[in-house]
């Protein structure tokens, strides 16, 4: 395997992301395991770099657009899934992530587009669906022993409702969980208010779905210290 | 007294009106007038239009706002399960397509009537009309053929399906929505409504590109319209930033007026659209929630002096959030009387 081999490669799938052709993608993919490139390789050379670029956007001077997240960060996930079996020795877990939608949220869109970001970054995810309720998430968190629980909330009364975020909070305080377990959120009304995550009790937000990565990690590694 | 029809009068005769016209998107805010919760008030269209009217009364905004919530029209064709909350739109509790197959299952009713949620809405427009006794446009919204399909099977499978899923299938079922939203447009302008808002947010810059709003949106914004007529339509952009797709909507569509996200750049838009077009700025009203009067005024401030500069201009707000506080409402009101105000000396000059 040489490095024109994966630059090609890597090429190749950014073009199919951008044009959001998933067949093309996953053919790309089969052909680099067909010439010999590693699961890890795959995974970490081609799909993790073509997710982050694609979503980062520095792949194009538009602005990337939801279907493109969508579709990048869904292939990422089911070749994370496909290939994680295959890699030589067992991947890190670099931290586990209890993921939901709000209570009375039922747009799952920005959540499913995390979770595959996440996933192919080998954090482990629990993903408890869409309008969760605030003691779900504290419970499976616990059950799971995650260092973060993601919220995603599509509307205004669903991010600042006394049910949602706000109301996690609460119970992290009230149990004595807030150094154990970290609250981070995202949706489209924090991207109208960059400030919103604080208000609704949060201890970080991400901008776009590719920076939830670094930004998980960073609260992954507070709690572990 | 010059009304919200005489602004938009002026407007759409290419004269300047006394002052920018304002379109303030209050909706469940009504059921908070009227004492009521929210699922008691969208049970009944005399409740809502009531609450419009005292809104609109209490306010001073130039329209009237003939809508009940979005999920409705998943209701009409067949959502069995609507979930109320208490501060903010009911949303969607049941998939009317769980699955694709169930897409060849998926039947128009054969009167938009039969549906008594609908019926209720209509009469709320036939109220508002009588009531505002042609003093103020009343406005009727639909969501386009492109973007129904979201609220009845969830955006990630429709994302999938319209991507890289089955052509004939998708054709199926957005001839089904096509259809649906034309009966939908043609019903409400029988009901009173005087301007009809076509929202399509997954046709928008947010959601796809500009090559695949060509090449799988925008023929069915034509589609939509053919039989209604474009004529009174409004293209909002649903919460997405609908800037790169105008050039095309406008040399297609025969639209005339274009309600622009916070994120579009007006001076943009209107050199894109050229002189003849109206449009929408819209601000950020999920900031009303806590901007202080002052910050408010700035940026209304800013909107409108943008805004005048590139004439044909209406001043407007997304579906403005329950949880704004009144007095953040009457200062955006007071800043954009203020600061839309032409003066009288050039009130109805030609401004083209």
């Amino acid at each position: 395997m040489t490095e024109a081999l994966v630059q090609h490669t890597l090429g190749a799938y950014l073009k199919a992301l951008f044009d959001t052709d998933k067949a093309t993608a996953l053919r790309i993919v089969q052909e680099a395991l067909d010439n010999h490139m590693t699961p890890e390789s795959v995974i970490f050379d081609v799909v993790v770099p073509g997710m982050e670029q694609m979503i980062g956007g520095m792949i194009s001077d538009n602005q990337i657009t939801l279907s493109q997240h969508f579709l990048a960060s869904q292939i990422a996930e089911e070749v994370t899934d496909r290939l994680l079996p295959l890699f030589s020795s067992a991947p890190a877990i670099q931290g586990t992530v209890v993921i939901g939608t709000s209570f009375g949220d039922f747009h799952g869109l920005g959540k499913k587009i995390v979770t595959g970001c996440l996933r192919a970054r080998m954090f482990q995810i629990i993903d408890l669906g869409i309008n969760v309720a605030p003691e779900r998430f504290i419970e499976a968190a616990l059950e799971t022993g995650a260092e973060v629980i993601g919220i995603s909330s599509m509307m205004v009364h669903t991010a600042t409702g006394d049910r949602g975020p706000k109301k996690v909070r609460q119970l992290l305080r009230e149990q004595g969980l807030e150094q154990k377990i970290r609250l981070i959120v995202g949706g489209a009304p924090y991207r109208f208010h960059e400030n919103l995550y604080r208000e609704v009790g949060a201890n970080a937000w991400a901008d776009t779905a590719a920076s939830a990565p670094a930004v998980v990690a960073a609260l992954v590694k507070e709690v572990r210290q | 007294m010059t009304t919200g029809m005489d602004r938009f009068a002026a407007l759409l005769t290419g004269k300047r009106p006394d002052r920018v016209p304002i379109v303030c998107n209050l909706l469940d805010q009504g059921a908070k007038e009227m004492g009521v919760s929210l699922k008691e008030y969208y049970s009944r269209g005399d409740l809502v239009a009531e609450g419009q009217l005292r809104m609109r009364e209490k306010y001073g905004y130039d329209t009237l706002l003939g809508m009940f919530y979005s999920a409705l029209e998943a209701e009409a064709l067949g959502c069995r399960n609507i979930i109320y909350a208490d501060d903010g739109p009911p949303n969607i509790g049941h998939l009317v397509i769980g699955s694709t197959g169930d897409i060849t299952k998926l039947r128009l009713p054969e009167d938009l009537d039969d549906n008594p949620r609908f019926r209720e809405m209509t009469a709320c427009i036939g109220h508002l009309k009588r009531e505002s006794a042609g003093r103020w446009p009343v406005l009727g919204v639909v969501t386009a053929s492109f973007s129904l399909p979201a609220m009845l099977m969830g955006i990630g499978p429709y994302i999938d399906l319209f991507l890289n899923g089955d052509t004939k299938l998708l054709d199926h079922l957005l001839t089904l929505c096509s259809q649906f939203c034309s009966r939908q447009i043609i019903a409400l302008r029988e009901a009173g409504a005087d301007l009809i808002v076509y929202a399509n947010p997954v046709a928008s810059a947010t959601f796809i590109t500009t090559s695949k709003f060509r090449e799988l949106a925008l023929p069915w914004v034509i589609r939509d319209l053919e039989q209604p007529g474009p004529a009174g339509v409004i293209f909002f952009n649903g919460g997405g930033r609908i800037n790169p797709i105008l050039a095309d909507l406008k040399r297609h569509t025969g639209l005339g007026a274009f309600y622009l996200n916070p994120f579009d750049d007006i001076a943009e838009a209107r050199s894109t659209l050229g002189p003849n077009a109206l449009i929408v700025g819209a601000i950020n009203d999920i900031r009303l929630i806590d901007w202080s009067p002052l910050e408010i005024d700035r940026e209304v401030e800013r909107l409108m002096l943008t805004g005048k500069q590139a004439g044909g201009f209406i001043f407007g707000t997304l579906l403005m959030p329950f949880s704004i506080p009144e007095p953040n409402i009457r200062a955006m009101m007071s800043a954009a009387v203020s600061y839309g105000n032409y003066g009288s000396e050039d009130a109805c000059a030609n401004q083209n």
